[in-house]
């Protein structure tokens, strides 16, 4: 068994924030020696600190941050611009330390005028872009489940951790990322941002169907979808199994659109006489891209999870939870344990700031 | 000037549609060299995906194509011919990173696995993203981003509350996510060969990356074997929170009252009646909703954010995609680049999320047109001559077009 990728890399996680926490989790999980400065009041829900901070050793030392932050290879933080409690000066660290990685991970970056506005997720997520794709067409714009603007600027974070200090290992310097939540969703808008920008039209949210092969409908037992492109859309229009189907008003790539409605109808009929597995069994066989919406209990007892090991088992004092582990294979992960807030303070405070002096 | 991270590093990319391409965009962005593979018969769809009839070379031609694949380099490659694998072999040998999306099957079938790329390069880091693994009983699904989603359990968890319908991300959320992931697979790889010298193959499911992102929905379900409910616009952490209709065509402003007392500042900063102890505690939050409701439907939404910003509340526009491009702040931040394109006049274009403020990362160029680096990489960096070359293009494994180009 190999060592893991971030054994000896020490990580100081600031800020309190599910980003931060996020980010620091994949670090924690590939071998970095990970420690949170647990904020004054936490902010994360009880279930979102069993399954953020697992794999962490807590401290709670707001007076030694600046030279537990010394301390570190990579610091990760999420005090905004202005912010009264900013606990690190990240230029002052770079100059400090030239091969320390910091990364900032707040609502919209370092600078310019909303930088010190506060948010929230569904802010974040508004300010993101998304917000205006999701939802029915006829209901106002619909935030996504959990925290999703929260999550994708931590995954940023992460890989943005990783890289520097990548770059701090080839070339002997770290740097200071500035993420900005609403950067990290502003580029990530499909085809939708590209083409708004260049027709100057807004798309709109179309709620579950882009059109008729390409959306979600009831099935027999819930709720199952297909997203065909055009060179799976005779595969798919052969399960449909409907003479109508050949007619060149189908066929046709240019002329389907026109008929989407109709098609709709078909695929609402097929749907409904179908199980989520029969439908799943049809795609893998036929090469159709269909999926059903799965619950978190679903994927608790998902044969391809548990052969592939995907859970990661965390005691807690209301019992085992199991929660998403590694999040891909090919190198070696560390379940973590959950400790409790300031636990490790004095195991750290020697550790660390002897290091340093 | 600073090095970028990734300066040195040289990826053969293997990737199409969404996810692969946009983990590639990143590696460019930080620094790589990045080699996007396409076969004349099997390109990458996405250049082909918006009909644009009566466009001459509508492959070259798709700003959506060029937004998630620029500061790439195009070599054309036909895999599927032996000629077209040989070629590939050589190119692994100069390569740090192999990336694909391809379903689980694909790159076995074509005889390129793991096993025969250490073949070619003992070190090689090859990255496969399918949408559920190489292993399990689900590997031979087909996954696109929204599939992933439903698949994830994400779509389950959201929905307006009100009549059970889980609904889509408006977008194929599962894609960015992957990709995401993969350059961070991609970077601790690097790493891992740095200190060992040793390659890796790392197998990401895309579907267990995004189930990743709503861990906490797995802690309720194994701790407590709860069902997270579909909450609209709600968060019941905080005092209160919604939507809300503004003033013009199809405009919104989210609100966040995290607390008793960002609602009083709300009340305050839009003049509403702040008191509710005579609400009866179930009708509270439909109160808070039709005060603010009332409020804003006659107030500029900038103005609005603006106002309630500055009172100290999480107030954020639903900006829609031509909004967006106009946002004062991002304009601030110089977010938005026009790159110079050969056959389309500019547009604005997202520069790196990740702003490595020594490093600085910048678009250089356009993404490139179909096999523009076909003599550059074959003849400047394997060393093919003039005959084997012409070899290939007889043989169809290269060419500057694809070949029947249709529609996605």
């Amino acid at each position: 068994m190999h060592e893991p990728v971030l054994s000896g890399v020490r990580v100081l996680e600031l800020g309190g924030s599910l980003p931060v926490a996020f980010a620091a989790k994949w670090l924690a999980g590939f071998g970095a020696d990970v420690v949170r400065v647990d904020p004054d009041s936490e902010t994360l829900t009880p279930d979102e600190q069993v399954y953020l901070l697992a794999g962490k050793r807590r401290v709670s030392a707001s007076f030694a941050v600046e030279s537990l932050a010394l301390a570190a290879d990579i610091v990760i933080e999420g005090d905004q611009l202005g912010s009264f409690l900013r606990r690190v000066n990240p230029a002052q660290l770079r100059r400090q330390k030239p091969s320390i990685v910091v990364v900032s991970i707040t609502p919209y970056g370092q600078d310019g005028p909303y930088a010190a506005n506060q948010a929230t997720n569904i802010t974040s997520f508004a300010m993101g872009g998304i917000m205006s794709l999701t939802g029915m067409p006829q209901r106002e714009p619909l935030v996504t489940g959990g925290s999703q603007s929260q999550y994708l600027g931590g995954l940023n974070g992460a890989g943005a951790a990783v890289t520097a200090y990548l770059g701090s290992l080839i070339h002997g310097e770290g740097d200071w990322v500035d993420i900005s939540i609403q950067e990290c969703q502003a580029g990530m808008l499909e085809l939708y941002g590209p083409g708004a920008a260049v027709s100057g039209v807004p798309s709109m949210r179309a709620g579950n169907h882009v059109r008729a092969q390409w959306a979600i409908y009831p099935c027999a037992d819930g709720f199952a979808g297909v997203c065909a492109l055009e060179r799976q859309t005779p595969a798919f229009f052969s399960l449909l199994n409907d003479p109508e189907l050949a007619e060149e008003r189908f066929r046709d790539p240019l002329q389907r659109p026109q008929h989407d409605d109709e098609l709709q109808a078909k695929c609402y009929a097929w749907f409904a006489d179908h199980t989520k597995q029969e439908i799943l069994d049809l795609g893998a066989q036929y090469k159709v891209p269909f999926g059903a919406v799965m619950t978190p209990a679903d994927l608790l007892g998902n044969a391809t999870l548990a052969e592939r090991g995907f859970f990661d088992a965390v005691a807690t004092p209301g019992g085992t939870a199991m929660i998403p582990g590694r999040p891909f294979l090919g190198l070696p992960w560390t379940p973590g344990e959950l400790h409790s807030a300031g636990q490790d303070t004095e195991e750290v405070m020697g550790e660390w700031l002897e290091a340093l002096s | 000037m600073k090095k970028l991270p990734l300066d040195g590093v040289r990826v053969a990319d293997l990737t199409m549609m969404w996810a692969g391409p946009y983990a590639t965009r990143i590696l460019a962005e930080m620094g790589a060299e990045v080699i996007k593979i396409e076969s004349p018969r099997a390109w990458d769809n996405i250049r082909t995906l918006i009909p644009q009839p009566g466009v001459e070379e509508p492959w070259n031609s798709s700003y959506y194509f060029n937004d998630y694949n620029r500061d790439k380099k195009s070599l054309t490659l036909d895999l599927a011919q032996e000629a077209g694998k040989a070629t590939f072999l050589k190119l692994v040998k100069h390569c740090d990173v192999v990336i694909e999306n391809y379903r689980a099957d694909v790159l076995d079938s074509l005889g390129l696995g793991y096993e025969v790329l250490t073949t070619a390069r003992p070190d090689i880091i090859l990255v496969s993203m399918a949408g559920y693994g190489k292993t399990g009983p689900e590997r031979a699904q087909v996954g696109f981003g929204p599939i992933i989603e439903q698949m994830s359990a994400l779509t389950s968890l959201t929905g307006y509350g009100d009549d059970g319908v889980p609904i889509k991300t408006g977008l194929s959320y599962g894609d960015p996510v992957a990709g995401m992931a993969a350059v961070t697979a991609a970077v601790l790889a690097l790493i891992k060969r740095r200190k060992t010298g040793e390659g890796t193959f790392i197998d990401l499911a895309q579907r267990e990356v995004l189930s990743t992102f709503i861990g906490e929905a797995f802690v309720a379900a194994s701790l407590r074997g709860e069902t997270t409910a579909q909450r609209g616009n709600r968060e019941a952490r905080y005092f209160a929170q919604g939507v809300y209709r503004c003033a013009g065509d199809e405009q919104w402003l989210a609100v966040s009252m995290r607390t008793l007392g960002e609602w009083r500042s709300v009340a305050k900063a839009l003049d509403l009646t702040e008191e509710l102890t005579d609400v009866p505690k179930e009708a509270r939050l439909d109160e808070v909703d039709r005060r603010i409701g009332a409020a804003l439907a006659s107030m500029d939404p900038q103005e609005a954010m603006e106002r309630l910003a500055k009172a100290g509340v999480p107030a954020g526009r639903v900006l829609n995609t031509v909004d967006i491009h106009n946002d004062p702040h991002l304009e601030a931040r110089g977010y938005w680049v026009e790159l110079p394109h050969p056959r389309m006049a500019p547009w604005k274009q997202p520069r790196a999320s990740w702003q490595f403020k020594e490093a600085q990362p910048a678009m250089k160029r356009h993404a490139p047109l179909f096999g523009e680096h076909n003599r550059e990489i074959l003849s400047g960096l394997l060393g093919l001559s003039d005959a084997e070359i012409a070899e290939l293009e007889r043989l169809e494994v290269i060419a500057g077009a694809p070949v029947n180009p249709g529609i996605g």
